[in-house]
């Protein structure tokens, strides 16, 4: 079957709203851009190096399990883009301390958490993980 | 509020340079200042705003907690020891209470 002109138009709609927000990653409904910036002084960040476990589904926002790990890494933050406040945690590792870490947190619904590592070199790391929540935890 | 009560678990001994697991928990019911309770006030936040582990005095791990950390905060990590020593954990609460515990660990 040809296409209409209405499913023209609406694929037209779609590729235009893609073209206009290509870097649109996370929302930003709750200051986490801001928050990350304020982490890492403006420095981008590499989103390799850094491993970030997070369930795909969470039947409980009220704990969910968060583990974070990143090779060389002096500090390791948490932020969500769903969350009343964007800050979870920020990790400090000292010299007897295997950077890596894991902690319960809670989501108030479906978002993404975001993980950033700054290592011993002042570089930045970065990970990102999508959490369908069933039941949303009171953050 | 029941006062808050710190457990962690720790191998009794551990290898030279082996890293292990330690696992930490407080019950504390993290109150993130914005739910109300039934007539409808606010409940005031009060979390655990820190936690620290500091190894024969030196600071090894550090965790600044926001809201979103779950009730009954638990957190694991790993050391990595030379020699025996003493390992000391400390939760810092949003009222200024400060719960410790204290271990002596023997490396071998």
């Amino acid at each position: 079957m040809a296409p209409t002109r209405r499913d023209v138009m609406r694929l037209g709609g779609v590729a235009a709203a893609v073209a206009l927000f290509p870097a649109v990653a996370v929302a930003d409904s709750n200051g986490i851009s801001q928050a990350i910036a304020a982490f890492t002084k403006g420095a981008m960040a590499l989103e390799a190096g850094l491993s970030l476990e997070v369930p795909e589904i969470a039947d409980n926002g009220g704990a969910v399990p968060v583990r974070v790990a990143a090779a060389g890494a002096r500090r390791i933050a948490l932020f969500t883009d769903g969350n009343p406040y964007p800050g979870v945690v920020v990790f400090e590792f000292g010299r007897f301390t295997p950077p890596a870490a894991t902690i319960r947190i809670r989501l108030a619904r479906s978002q993404s958490v975001i993980a950033v590592a700054e290592l011993a070199d002042g570089t930045f790391r970065k990970a990102s993980r999508a959490v369908a929540v069933t039941v949303g935890g009171c953050a | 509020m029941a006062t808050p009560k710190p457990r962690i678990r720790l191998p009794k001994s551990v290898e030279a340079g082996v890293p292990f697991t330690v696992r930490t928990r407080i019950t504390h019911p993290m109150h993130t200042g914005l739910r109300r309770d039934r007539d409808g006030e606010l409940i005031p936040r009060r979390i655990v705003n820190r936690f620290t582990v500091r190894y024969n005095g030196e600071e090894a791990f550090s965790a600044a907690l926001e809201p979103a950390v779950s009730t009954d905060p638990y957190i694991q990590f790993e050391l990595s020891l030379p020699e025996s020593g003493v390992l000391e954990f400390e939760w810092e609460d949003d009222d200024g209470s400060i719960y410790s515990l204290r271990r002596e660990i023997s490396v071998v």
